[in-house]
Formats: C-alpha cells, sequence, structure tokens
C-alpha cells in the first residue's frame, strides 16, 4: 500500500462518518444537497447528452436493421449473431490484444527503467531527460503517424536504407509481417515518456526513509529496486495498465495513416475500430456498426474486470 | 576510547545552509547519549551522518578508532530507527525483522530464530504475521527497534523515535528503549526535541543550538550548571526565571530591590558597576522571607495548581532579560521565544501554600542557587 | 475564522517567488532537489554504472527526437529531395519559407491548412475551458457535497472511463444524424467537454487539497455556496484546474476520429483531418507538391502543444501525480 492510498482514505471514511445517524436528513442538510446537485448538474447534463445517450441509442439502433427493400425492421440480436460470427471482427481483436500484449509490457518495463533512473538521480542531466522523453505526449498521433510513416516508407525511408546498408535487402517494415511491430515501435515512441513520468512520481512517493532504513540493512540495489519500491507503486503500474490497455484496443489512427505510405495491408478489419468506423460510416451499415461498437465495449470491459478481480485475487495472496 | 566519536563535525548544504557547525562529541562503549534541541538545529543531521545517510561537509566520525567519513552506510554496522518507523509497508512484522539478515545470507533457521528472539524481546510474538497497516503507533514503533536490534549492531542510532506517539505511551516507551538499550549494550545516539526526554534517558545529553553545540554533559550538570541561556531556558519546565540585575558592592540590584550576595559576590566581581542577568530556577524560590538567604518582594498574577505542585506566576519591577542579550546565544530566530515572560517569573511552589492571585509575597533565594550569565555573550558567569 | 477567511488566500511561499528571480529560484529549486535526493553513492552504484545508465539515457533521448529532428530538417527541403536525398541532413534549395507560405493556400483544392489549424485552436480552446469549468463545478460537488444519487451519479461517470471513447463515436454519429450536429462545430465541442477522467482529477484534488473546515468556517461566516465556490475553493483549485485545461485542450488537439466523422465538409477539419486527408490525395497522385507540406503543419501542430506543456509544466506535474495517486 501506498502512502498515497493512505492520503485518500481518511476522507473517504470522513464522508461516511458524516452522514446523518439515522438517515434522516435535516433542513439544512437537504439544502447542502440541493447545492451540491447544482454544482454537478452541468457536467451530467452535457455528460449524459453526448455520452449516455448516444450509448442508449446505439444499443437501441443495434437491434434494427435496414435493408433496400422493406425498410427498417426490428431484427432482435441478428446484428449481433453477425459480428460473433464475423471472422475478420474477431481477427481483428485479435490482432490488437496481441499488439497490447506486447506493447504495454515492453513499454511499462522501459518506462519503469527510465523512472528508476530518475528517482534514483544515478543518470546526469535527468531533467533534461524527463522533458525530453515527454514531448511526444505532445505529439498528436497523426503528426507522429506521418513522421514515423516517413521513416518506414517502403520506399524512400531512412529506416529501410538503414537495414539495406547493413544487408537486409528489400526490408520493408510496413510489409504485413512487420506492421505491428511497427506500430509497436510508434506507440512505444508515443507513450513511454508519458508512462514514465507518472511511474516517477509515483516512485517519488515512496518516502525516503523507507529507502534508508533498507541502505543502512544493506540492501542490494537491485533488490531496493524490485522488492522495496515496485510493490509500493503497484497501484500506478495497475492504472497505467487499464489506460494502456483502452487505449491498445482502439487502435485506429497509426494503421490508418500507415495505409497511406504502404497500401493493402491495413485491410478494412485490421483492426475493430477501422472495422466499427468503415462498416458504419463507409458503408453505411450503421446498425451493424453499432452492434460492433457495443461488442467491443463488452470485450474492453471484460478485460478490464478480469484484471481487476485477478488483482483482488492476489492482493489476498500477497 | 569512545564507541563513537565526532570530531569539528559540519554539514552545509548545497543550498549555502549551515545545518552543523563543528560538533564535538564522544560516545562511550555503551552509553546512551541523546541529542537534543528545538527543530532545525542540526541534531537530525548530525545522527543522519553518523549513519553515513549525508555527505559529510567537513570534520571526522570515528567508531572506536576507525575513522568512517568515507565508508558506506552499508558497511559501518549501524542500526537506525526513524522517526516515522521506516517499515516496508508490504512486507509482514516478521519479514520487516527479518529483512537486513536476508541481505546479508543469514541461514533461514538462524534468522527465524533471531526474529522470534528480538520479537519476544519487544513482545511481538503474536504480531509476526501482521502488515504494519494493521499495527498501532506504539507496535509500529517496537517493529522498528526490532528491525535495528536484531542485527547486533555495534552502533544505535535513533531519531526522534518517539515523537509519533500520544503522550502516555511515550512515557511508557522510554523505559521500554531503556529496557532495550541495556539488554543489547551498544553505544546508542539518541535524538529528540523534547528536553524532558533527554533528561530522563540520556546518561549524558547534548544540547544543539543553530547548528552549534551548546553544552554536553550529564543531566544533572545541564540543570545545575547550565554553560549559557539557552541552555539555562531549553533545560527545566518551568523554565528558569531571567532579569537583568546590576552588580553594587556586594549586592544584586533587581530594579528597586537588593539582594545581599553572600558568598556568590566573588565570581561577579569583573560585572561590579555593570549589567548582569541573573537566573533562578522555579523550585529555588521557597515563600517566606527573612531568615537567611536574599528576599524577593514580588506580586502574585496568576496561581495554576497541578495537583503535585503549584505554580505561582509573578511580577516584580525589575527588567526580564534584554532580547539582545539573549540574543547572543539564542541566534535571532529564538530571542522572541526567550523573552516570552516580561517583568516576571513563575516560582514553584509547595501545594498547600496559600497564595492568591493579587497578593504581595516575598520569596526567599539562596544566593548559592542563582546562576549568573554575561548579557553580552550570554555565558554563564562562574 | 472571520471575514479574512474569504479573502482568497495569498500562499507566503508566492510572495517570496516573487522576490527572487526566475533564475533564482530555479537554482534554489535545482539545489533543494539535490538535497532531497540521496546521495547515488549510497546505492552502492560503481561511476561506470552511472555512465552506463547516463548512456542508456541518451539512447533513448536519441530515439525519442529522431522523428522530430526529421522533421525540422524535412520541412526545408522540397519534395524530390525528401525521398532522394540523406533524411537526416540538409540538402539544397532551402525551401522553408516557401513552404510555410503555402499552409496559407489552397494547394491542391482539399483546403488550406491555415484555416483548419484555426479550427484546431478554436475547437481545444473553447472545449478545453468548457471542460474545465464542468469538471471544476463536478468535482467540486461531487468531493464537497452529499446528496441524494451523488454516488449513483458519480459510478456513472466512473463506469465511462471503461468505455472507450472511439465508441462513443459510433453511436454520437447516427444521433447527430438525427438531430442536424453533422457539420456543426458544438457536435465536436461539446463531447470534447466531458472526459470521465477529468472530473476523477478534479473530485480527487479537492479531496486532497480543500478542506472541509475551511468551507465550514465560510458558511458559519455566512457566505453563500457560490461565494464560497468562487472566493473559497477556486483559488486553492488552481493547479488541478491547470492540469484539466491542458489535458483538455491536448485531448482535443490530438483528436482525429471524432472530427473525421462528423465533419464532411473541408472547412470545419481541424489540422489533424486535414493533413490526413492531404497524405490520402499525396499518396494517390504523386505530381503534387504536398509532402513538404504535411512535413511542415506537423511541425506547426506540434510546437504550440510542446510550448503549451513546457510554459505549465509547474502546474501540471503536481496534477499527473494524482492520476497514481488517484488509484
Amino acid at each position: 500500500m501506498s502512502s498515497s492510498t493512505e492520503v485518500i482514505a481518511p476522507a473517504r471514511r470522513e464522508t461516511a462518518a458524516r452522514r446523518a445517524p439515522g438517515g434522516r436528513r435535516s433542513a439544512y442538510a437537504r439544502r447542502r444537497g440541493r447545492s451540491g446537485l447544482a454544482f454537478v448538474t452541468p457536467f451530467m447534463i452535457v455528460f449524459m447528452l453526448f455520452m449516455i445517450v448516444p450509448l442508449i441509442y446505439a444499443i437501441y439502433q443495434s437491434l434494427y436493421t435496414t435493408k433496400l427493400i422493406g425498410g427498417t425492421t426490428f431484427s432482435g440480436f441478428a446484428n449481433y449473431s453477425t459480428v460473433l460470427r464475423s471472422g475478420p471482427f474477431w481477427g481483428g481483436v485479435i490482432r490488437v490484444i496481441i499488439f497490447g500484449g506486447i506493447q504495454i509490457p515492453v513499454m511499462l518495463a522501459i518506462a519503469f527503467f527510465f523512472a528508476t533512473i530518475f528517482d534514483l538521480g544515478v543518470a546526469k542531466w535527468g531533467r533534461i531527460f524527463r522533458a525530453i522523453y515527454f514531448v511526444p505526449f505532445a505529439v498528436p498521433i497523426v503528426v507522429s503517424s506521418l513522421m514515423w510513416g516517413f521513416l518506414f516508407d517502403p520506399a524512400y525511408g531512412p529506416f529501410n536504407r538503414f537495414m539495406n546498408a547493413i544487408g537486409f535487402h528489400n526490408f520493408n517494415w510496413l510489409s504485413t509481417n512487420l506492421m505491428v511491430p511497427a506500430i509497436i515501435i510508434i506507440a512505444i515512441w508515443e507513450w513511454t515518456g508519458y508512462n514514465s513520468i507518472i511511474l516517477y512520481t509515483a516512485l517519488k512517493s515512496v518516502p525516503r526513509d523507507v529507502v534508508e532504513a533498507a541502505i543502512l540493512d544493506d540492501t542490494p540495489l537491485w533488490k531496493i529496486i524490485l522488492r522495496i519500491k515496485l510493490p509500493l507503486v503497484r497501484p500506478a503500474i495497475i492504472l497505467l495498465v487499464f489506460i494502456n490497455t483502452i487505449g491498445a484496443m482502439q487502435l485506429f489512427i497509426e494503421p490508418t495513416i500507415l495505409n497511406n505510405y504502404q497500401a493493402g495491408v491495413v485491410t478494412n478489419t485490421w483492426t475493430p475500430v477501422i472495422d466499427i468506423y468503415s462498416t458504419a460510416i463507409s458503408n453505411g451499415e450503421y446498425q451493424l456498426g453499432a452492434a460492433m461498437a457495443v461488442v467491443l465495449a463488452v470485450v474492453i470491459i471484460a478485460i478490464s474486470v478480469a484484471s481487476l478481480v485477478f488483482r483482488n485475487r492476489r492482493r489476498e495472496f500477497t | 576510547m569512545s564507541a563513537i566519536s565526532l570530531e569539528k563535525l559540519t554539514k552545509v548544504y548545497s543550498t549555502g545552509v549551515r545545518a552543523l557547525d563543528g560538533l564535538d562529541l564522544d560516545v562511550g562503549d555503551g552509553e546512551f547519549v541523546v541529542l537534543v534541541g528545538p527543530s532545525g538545529c542540526g541534531k537530525t543531521t548530525a545522527l543522519r551522518m553518523v549513519a553515513g545517510l549525508e555527505t559529510i561537509s567537513g570534520g571526522t566520525v570515528r567508531f572506536g578508532d576507525r575513522v568512517v567519513n568515507d565508508i558506506s552506510p552499508r558497511q559501518r554496522d549501524v542500526a537506525m530507527v526513524f522517526q516515522n518507523y521506516a517499515l516496508y509497508p508490504h512486507l509482514s512484522v516478521a519479514e520487516n525483522i527479518g529483512f537486513a539478515l536476508t541481505n546479508k545470507k543469514i541461514p533461514s533457521a538462524e534468522r527465524q530464530r533471531r526474529v522470534r528472539l528480538a520479537a519476544e524481546i519487544l513482545g511481538l510474538s503474536d504480531l509476526l504475521n501482521r502488515k504494519p497497516a494493521h499495527l498501532s503507533g506504539g507496535q509500529r514503533q517496537r517493529v522498528a527497534m526490532g528491525r535495528a536490534i536484531v542485527r547486533e549492531p555495534s552502533v544505535f542510532l535513533m531519531d526522534e523515535p518517539l515523537s509519533n506517539l500520544d503522550a502516555k505511551l511515550r512515557v511508557q516507551m522510554r523505559s521500554e528503549v531503556l529496557r532495550v538499550h541495556k539488554a543489547i549494550g551498544a553505544a546508542t545516539l539518541y535524538v529528540t526535541h523534547d528536553q524532558v526526554e533527554a533528561m530522563t534517558m540520556g546518561d549524558r545529553v547534548a544540547v544543539l543550538h543553530g547548528g552549534v553545540l551548546q553544552q554536553y554533559g550529564t543531566p544533572r550538570e545541564l540543570y545545575g550548571r547550565p554553560a549559557n541561556l539557552f541552555v539555562a531556558k531549553f533545560i527545566g519546565s518551568p523554565e528558569m526565571n531571567l532579569f537583568e540585575a546590576s552588580v553594587s558592592g556586594d549586592e544584586l540590584v533587581l530594579g528597586s530591590q537588593r539582594l545581599t550576595l553572600g558568598p556568590a559576590e566573588t565570581v561577579l566581581a569583573p560585572y561590579r558597576g555593570r549589567k548582569v542577568i541573573a537566573g533562578v530556577r522555579p523550585e529555588d524560590l521557597e515563600l517566606g522571607g527573612g531568615a537567611g538567604g536574599a528576599a524577593l518582594g514580588a506580586d502574585v498574577r496568576v496561581v495554576e495548581m497541578l495537583g503535585s505542585e503549584l505554580h505561582v506566576f509573578f511580577a516584580i519591577d525589575a527588567p526580564a532579560a534584554a532580547a539582545s542579550a539573549l540574543a547572543a546565544t539564542a541566534g535571532e530566530a529564538e530571542a522572541g521565544l526567550l523573552t516570552g515572560q516580561t517583568l516576571g517569573g513563575v516560582a514553584r511552589l509547595d501545594p498547600r501554600s496559600a497564595v492568591r492571585s493579587g497578593q504581595r509575597v516575598t520569596f526567599r533565594v539562596d544566593p548559592g542557587r542563582l546562576h549568573f550569565f554575561d548579557p553580552d555573550t550570554g555565558a554563564a558567569v562562574r | 475564522m472571520s471575514a479574512p477567511a474569504l479573502a482568497p488566500p495569498a500562499p507566503p511561499d508566492q510572495a517570496q517567488a516573487r522576490a527572487e528571480t526566475r533564475r533564482e529560484r530555479k537554482r534554489r529549486e535545482r539545489l533543494e532537489e539535490r538535497d532531497a535526493t540521496i546521495p547515488v553513492e549510497l546505492y552502492g552504484l560503481r561511476q561506470g554504472t552511472v555512465t552506463l545508465l547516463t548512456a542508456c539515457c541518451v539512447l533513448f533521448a536519441a530515439f525519442t527526437l529522431v522523428p522530430i529532428v526529421w522533421m525540422i530538417i524535412n520541412s526545408t527541403k522540397t519534395q524530390a529531395n525528401i525521398f532522394s536525398s540523406f533524411g537526416f541532413w540538409f540538402a539544397r534549395p532551402f525551401e522553408f519559407f516557401h513552404t510555410f507560405a503555402n499552409l496559407f493556400r489552397d494547394v491542391d483544392g482539399d483546403g488550406t491548412y491555415a484555416r483548419w489549424f484555426y479550427n484546431t485552436v478554436l475547437y481545444s480552446v473553447v472545449s478545453g475551458v468548457g471542460a474545465t469549468v464542468l469538471a471544476a463545478l463536478g468535482g467540486y460537488g461531487f468531493a464537497r457535497f452529499e446528496f441524494r444519487g451523488a454516488r449513483l451519479l458519480f459510478a456513472v461517470v466512473i463506469a465511462g472511463l471503461l468505455v472507450p471513447i472511439t465508441l462513443v463515436v459510433v453511436p454520437l454519429y447516427l444521433v447527430y444524424a438525427k438531430v442536424h450536429l453533422i457539420n456543426s462545430i458544438w457536435g465536436m465541442i461539446m463531447p470534447s467537454m466531458v472526459t470521465p477522467i477529468n472530473l476523477y482529477l478534479m473530485r480527487t484534488f479537492v479531496e486532497l487539497s480543500i478542506p472541509r473546515e475551511l468551507l465550514d468556517a465560510a458558511r458559519i461566516d455566512g457566505a453563500s455556496e457560490a461565494r464560497i465556490f468562487f472566493r473559497v475553493a477556486l483559488p486553492l483549485m488552481v493547479p488541478g484546474l491547470m492540469t484539466v485545461l491542458l489535458l483538455s485542450i491536448a485531448a482535443t488537439w490530438n483528436n482525429y476520429i471524432l472530427p473525421l466523422i462528423i465533419f464532411s465538409t473541408n472547412n470545419l477539419f481541424p489540422a489533424t483531418v486535414g493533413m490526413g486527408l492531404w497524405l490520402q490525395h499525396a499518396g494517390n497522385s504523386g505530381d503534387t507538391n504536398l509532402f513538404p507540406l504535411l512535413v511542415m503543419g506537423g511541425l506547426v501542430t506540434i510546437i504550440p502543444m510542446i510550448a503549451l506543456f513546457a510554459i505549465l509544466q509547474r502546474y501540471w506535474r503536481g496534477g499527473l501525480l494524482l492520476g497514481s495517486a488517484a488509484n
């Protein structure tokens, strides 16, 4: 348990303690309640209108089918059964799971490595490196894909020229086999700095005296890092796994942009979101697209919940 | 030969702040030495330099006859109890206590034996599988000590280990700490800001202020013969009463009152015709004038009944010691604090004394119990 | 506590910060940071290891900077040189200003970069400010009030964290088609204002930084809830507000899929979608001079963001920590 969680816990307890005994509420409490409601209302209205209503509408739409002849009719779970039996859709889901399954651990390992270096202050010019690593976070994914597209370009890109120069002829970073690794490199470029800064701030909150106690106990550095610091920043790591997983499952921009450099590799069903986009927007089958969106949301929520359960299970034993 | 000796130990931070200035100190084998002073006086910095956690800007630290300045804290064989205990939050009590032993590659059986022994000494045997989050403050404190003693260190350092406990527990843990100290017998350096803790626990006590050592001696010495105004004010509660006075012949002039000095007169010879600061401990003021000693008239302002004793706050017409004089030793920041009482003092009397506020009383003072300080340097006049 | 409690608090260190120059403050902070870190020697590291780790940092920094350096260098080149000359060095002719000027012209009939850039700024700033206002009100309301349904409402918002944003886009498109918000800038701005994470960050920030006692003291002094919010709470929320503002602006600035779907008029595109369109056309017809424009456009898109993050880093660094503390 990190110190940060301890900071928050009292606030929660306080909330519970403030409830009026017996559940009855005074006129004053009611008036306060109304002010509270007034504060949250603007956010909730916009949130409902632009997030909840569209989601409900999409679920509603996904139960209908539009035919050229016969118009729109209620079709129950027909769209869902189409999605569930669609090989290409699940192919896309598996592709992004593989993508995330490699990219996230590799990136988090790199991010933790550098966060540790910054935290320990063992490299010179730490501040400058932290600033540099954070730069990609400010670069729109469209632009970073654009730049990496140029660098990976099969005909002219410097990276392929480099591979050619060291003996790999006809090397193509954007070929069918290497597209996923290429996007993993781009994603690592984009997100490592951000993850690293968050881990760095988490590591900074590990009390100094705990580390000093470990030093006086003659604990080797690797043990301080892996046995003391790592367990103490686990909440931050879990949060990052969540954020990155949700991001990885929505892979869309990088393959869409790279497709312009090497046509034919990224198909209409390459990732689930590309599939949804091309089905709902390009082909106009928006009811089917809505069903796909719902299925993907369920997959993401299932993965999140599963990891939550897994995490709670683990906690009992550690 | 001392177990720990510090020589001209100095710490200057890179921001230019001088935290410690030329500290000389020695701790004998098995001795319990307390470093005491207000916050920011450099006591923790000194302790951390002994541990090796803070780089040394000047001077030397010796363990025995070995200079350890350049020896890593890992090799110094010191154990330290931190103010916030610094327990590993994700490890159980047993794992916390045994952590250092795993680093030393001590076999599991031996490790468990030592952990159990330490737990027994500290009364933690039933808690070995708990996590620190599920322990009370006092229990955490014990675990922190257990982690230190299990290593059987040659030097034992404690940084305000009791300051996070409530008042009652703190008193109880004082004797606990001393008991553990007796049991392991290692030279101990103990840091606190609490003068009561310092007086009750230390074989010897070092008073630090503004990074400078004010006095080093037994609690009795510090209390009975404070070396300067700062120590005089810092040790003892209620504080020593300090008045600005002048010396005229064999009498001390306190405002409109004159006190006969008797044999104390000789030390004040150089101050004849000049100002001097006179101090008297609250318990050295006795009710009732006349017979023997000097008499001091006072107006009673407030009477506090503490049960076992009576604190009588009074006013006389002599000026309380001027801020400038106190500042000489105390440092400008503390001057205000030291002149908190003006034109008055406090006496500690028998609880049965019949004293009411508003009353005019006469205190009897044994001139031999008076303390004198130079108004310019703050040093004791002896 | 009496009336002064209502005055916006003036942190004493701020007055001190004004007294010392920027350079002095930086120096002091750097030195304090050095004093606050455990000296490297205590970890038992050899100098060689330190050098090796610094080398690792340099390598990753190079990896990070390669695409950006490439972009800077190639923003000075002609299309032919972008493809034929060595990517990491300059080549004649120097076309930087010529290309830059082209950003203000409609080169191939798709639209003008300057217009797209203007749209990006408009959408980002308006939705960023809106998101901050909503999150400040909502976060404060959830953190410091109890009312019927508060837990349920907050749970709904938190569940929204799990719903991928791109998945809301298709449903939004369906709704927009019904209510004629396709090709409306509000269709872009409004959804960008309600990111659940903002509310979550803000609530956590208020819980950690605004004591209940302070608000109660103001209430005892007879201040209205609105006045308490504006005069007591808001000044204390500034670092949190800055974080939310910055993250919201960045999110809209970088957004691609929402504008791609809801806008069909080139004039409404933000820079990201505009450049995507250019890239598509450049790939199809090799003869236009779009590649230098893409490189230059990319460069112009990222510079304001990097500058903003750099200038405001004192504010958002503390805020990012919330993300990890909040768990």
